[in-house]
């Protein structure tokens, strides 16, 4: 029941937020964002063609007029139809977001998992050879640009210059055969981007925690070093890891990944996000923000509810 | 712990052995019929994606190159012969134009049908009719639409823009667009309109029924419901499915009709479709692909896009020479190859309603500015600008008569596109410039590496003139819908542009520089000259013909001698496809008519 009243009390504080983040997002698509009216003119136009265009888009409306529009889009759901494809927004992102999670999940997990689990070794054998040698391959993960590692793999597993037993591009996905065919190369890019990030990180926590009292102790009274390290340590690390973990969620499910989803040929929410940003589909645009915000304020919620799950002292006040 | 262990190593064996049935056998669709015979499939890929397939917004190349597959037009073009031929489509044959070249009366094929939609009765695709002709040209003065393509006909068509004005009420007749009967097509122009029969081949033109504008709206832009050879099965930014439109009109090839030409075509197998009635693949797959790298390695992986025209950056890998243009061996013996001049051209305007380098009132500022627009026009080298962004296998040609059209004029003389610094600074100096008393120029862009690359080797070309280096700015805009916004609001003295040919009439290009379409028009120098208007407006009117043609190289000549732009050059495209398809590629005037020709030999057929 506290739990709950909680919640509720979360979400009614999150409303100030998500007003906020809708309302600095428009002032920059209305005033610093591409107008719209000059992708969507034909090669000839007439004065009288560009200012049907612009009342047509709304861009002749005051400027608080279109915000209430859009308070009013983000209560009802309905955020129109893509200025670019007239497709209806609510389409558009049931159809990819789906996709991109199926795309980014794996490669979310697995990064994170073996982040963690380097991480903890990396932290047990602090300072030695083991340590040094994962932190330098971190390094060295972090230090190559994403682009690079993607035509890398594809160059390596997917084209007639390496293995070529995975495609290059497409997302035709109707078994788990498929589904493994095509997001394997992708994982796999997701996975060496993100691991030397989240490796240190949480090499980082783990190190604090190793330097605790309690964890001194059941060494001194000679735990194993798998359940020093997964019940004494892991155990305490859990609240920084989770946050870690809970906070990158919304952009998982939102944002996807845009580099993946275009040289992968994948129709995720990743592209069609970039795409309105740089065309200036701003009913997409609206939808992305208020989306994301809605979530983060979800995520918030969650989180703070999870902290009292790993740790019955946490208070939910 | 140690019980666990067996249980870890079979997870990861589990996900090795998964990942390696996926790698054997997995992807995609199905392959094969229901009687086990291979589906004919052809994977065609392009470097941009469609963004709306609505026939009325059909502006850009990649929405046209679909459109042109799923909606029918009246006429398309003869699939072989260059230059450029029309012949008739859903038309039963060329227009009968009146005397006075005011009246067409079309006539339409019988028997040609929508697909099958849940748009129409039953789901069944009814027969394509001449109101629904009528009914797609006005959806284009329907201010809801947001056309792209109404400045074909604004002005034109008698009572259509009056119909607009009256409130683009479909129940009321537009005198100079009427359906006779189910059939025939009646078009009545306020003046003789030669270009007509070119614009009822674009994208602009696909005849759309009503029935799926009203059941999908807006939403028509991505659900496609027409009568062309294809109809859409699937549709994302990355990739458009198609599958055969089962009431397609069955019309066999004649490819010696087509411009068949065994000395040109023979190698590429084309014979095998001659008297057969397209389309001939059972399915048709577009992937739009932006990114080289990721084009080129799915092209060249053997198994995914079965064509691409052949990258900027892998031209000296590819070519054995490139004048005349040969394969080196190893990629001629893996693919069939074909090259060709694009269907429009490049150039960079100089804005003449900008004081730095536009025309005045004044006459001696007028005559200053043309020496320095003159100067500039000389000082640019566009054989080295042919060499960095295109290769050097573009075609470099003076003024804004492409190589395409019929009435280019080779022997024109090529001063306006040859390097000659010395001339340059001589002539600034003989008007009087002098670094300190040079404009300040801003060159607008778009911003990406290679806008930014060319603006820099024309700083570097003025600089060699004589400009201090601060005076040259550049004026960088994210998108290309800001940097439109920039052209049409008159932001900058100087712009990189591009232009692909609507149809194979240099009247096309000369109309980028007629006074009355100036900016936010097609004018984007703001080109005034009333003997070029004259002439514009003069031959606007004239049929075709040596005449014409002559008007026509005299117009050239103005916009050369003004030194209105430096121009210009067309790139040459060298297209690569599998060696199992069937077909010659085009994406240029042909465009997506080709794609019903294609057809694919099976693993048996090979």
């Amino acid at each position: 029941m506290d739990t709950l009243q909680y919640a509720l009390r979360k979400l009614v504080t999150g409303i100030p937020l998500v007003l906020g983040v809708t309302f600095i997002s428009f002032v920059l698509m209305v005033y610093f964002g591409p107008d719209k009216t000059y992708d969507l003119i034909g090669k000839n136009a007439t004065p009288e063609q560009i200012a049907e265009i612009r009342a047509d888009l709304g861009y002749d409306q005051p400027f608080f007029v279109r915000y209430g529009d859009y308070l009013r889009e983000l209560v009802t759901l309905d955020f129109g139809y893509s200025d670019s494809t007239g497709e209806r927004v609510s389409r558009i992102l049931a159809r990819t977001i789906p996709i991109s999670l199926a795309l980014t999940l794996p490669g979310f997990i697995l990064g994170n998992a073996l982040g963690v689990l380097l991480a903890l070794i990396a932290g047990f054998f602090r300072g030695g050879l083991i340590d040094r040698a994962i932190m330098a391959g971190a390094v060295v993960g972090m230090s190559i640009s994403f682009l690079i590692i993607i035509i890398g793999f594809q160059v390596l597993l997917s084209s007639s210059y390496g293995l070529n037993y995975f495609p290059v591009r497409g997302w035709e996905v109707y078994s788990l055969g498929d589904y493994l065919y095509y997001v394997t190369v992708p994982t796999l890019a997701i996975v060496f981007v993100s691991l030397g990030y989240n490796t240190r990180f949480y090499r980082a926590v783990v190190v604090e925690e190793m330097n605790r009292d309690h964890v001194r102790t059941a060494r001194a009274f000679g735990t194993p070093p798998a359940k020093l390290l997964f019940r004494n340590v892991l155990r305490n690390a859990a609240i920084p890891i989770m946050t870690r973990i809970m906070f990158s969620i919304p952009l998982v499910v939102i944002s996807g990944s845009l580099l993946i989803e275009s040289y992968f040929g994948i129709p995720g929410v990743g592209k069609v996000t970039y795409d309105a940003i740089t065309t200036g589909d701003q009913p997409i645009l609206k939808a992305v923000v208020g989306a994301t915000a809605v979530l983060f304020v979800l995520t918030l919620i969650a989180t703070d509810v999870m902290y009292k799950v790993i740790d019955p002292r946490v208070s939910l006040k | 712990m140690l019980n666990r262990t067996p249980r870890i190593l079979s997870a990861a064996a589990t996900a090795v052995a998964l990942t390696t049935f996926a790698a054997c056998g997995g992807g995609g669709q199905p392959q094969t019929k229901a009687d086990g015979t291979p589906l004919k499939v052809y994977r065609h890929s392009m470097d941009g994606a469609p963004v709306n397939l609505d026939p009325v917004q059909s502006a850009v190349i990649y929405s046209n190159f679909v459109v042109l597959n799923t909606y029918d037009t009246l006429y398309s073009y003869k699939y072989l012969t260059r230059p450029y031929e029309l012949k008739p489509n859903l038309a039963k044959a060329l227009p009968d134009v009146s005397e006075d070249g005011l009246t067409y009366t079309i006539q339409l094929k019988e028997g040609s049908g929508f697909i099958d939609d849940p748009a129409f009765p039953d789901g069944k695709g009814r027969e394509v009719v001449a109101q629904d002709f009528v009914y797609s040209i006005k959806r284009h003065f329907d201010p809801q639409n947001r056309s792209q393509g109404a400045w074909l006909w604004q002005g034109k068509i008698v009572g259509l823009d009056e119909w607009k004005e009256n409130g683009a009420d479909y129940g009321e007749d537009v005198e100079g667009l009427k359906a006779l009967d189910d059939h025939t097509v009646q078009i009545k122009l306020v003046k003789p309109f030669p270009q007509l029969i070119y614009t009822l081949a674009m994208g602009f033109s696909g005849i759309v029924p009503r029935e799926a504008v009203e059941k999908y709206g807006r939403e028509l832009s991505v659900h496609p419901v027409g009568s062309g050879p294809f109809r859409m099965e699937r549709f994302t930014t990355a990739k458009a499915v198609l599958v055969p439109n089962k009431n397609f009109r069955q019309e066999p090839v004649d490819l010696a009709a087509e411009g068949y030409d065994p000395e040109l075509h023979g190698q590429f197998g084309l014979e095998a479709i001659d008297g057969k009635a397209p389309p001939f693949v059972d399915r048709l797959e577009i992937d739009f692909i932006t990114e080289t790298a990721s084009r080129w390695a799915s092209f060249t992986s053997d198994k995914e896009v079965q064509y691409s025209h052949v990258p900027v950056e892998q031209v000296d890998g590819v070519l054995a020479s490139k004048d005349p243009i040969t394969l080196k061996k190893e990629w001629s013996d893996r693919y069939f190859s074909y090259y060709g001049t694009e269907a429009g051209f490049v150039y960079t305007y100089f804005n003449m309603d900008r004081p730095a380098l536009g025309t005045s009132d004044d006459p001696d500022t007028d005559a200053k500015n043309k020496a320095l627009r003159c100067a500039m026009v000389d000082a640019f080298s566009w054989a080295e600008r042919n060499a960095r962004f295109y290769s050097g296998i573009g075609n470099v040609f003076p003024g804004v008569i492409t190589p395409v059209v019929p009435e280019f004029d080779p022997e024109t003389p090529r001063d306006s596109v040859t390097q000659d610094m010395d001339a340059a600074r001589k002539a600034l100096k003989d008007a009087g410039w002098t670094p300190e008393t040079l404009p300040e120029i801003t060159y607008g862009h778009v911003a990406s590496v290679t806008n930014r690359q060319m603006f820099e080797q024309f700083r570097g070309f003025m600089v060699e003139l004589g400009f201090p280096v601060d005076k040259v700015r550049g004026d960088s805009y994210a998108t290309f819908g800001d940097f439109n916004k920039g052209i049409k609001t008159n932001k900058f003295d100087v712009g990189g542009l591009g232009w692909g040919l609507d149809y194979p009439d240099a009247e096309n290009t000369l109309q980028l520089f007629y006074g009355p379409n100036h900016t936010p028009g097609s004018n984007n120098a703001n080109y005034s000259n009333p003997e070029f208007d004259a002439l514009y407006k003069q031959t606007a009117v004239m049929q075709p013909g040596p005449e014409r043609t002559e008007i026509y190289r005299r117009m050239n000549q103005m916009v050369i001698d003004d030194c209105v732009a430096l121009t210009g050059l067309s790139r040459t495209r060298i297209y690569l496809w599998h060696k199992n398809v069937i077909g010659l590629p085009d994406r240029e005037i042909l465009g997506g008519f080709w794609l019903k020709y294609v057809d694919v030999k099976t693993g048996d057929a090979e």
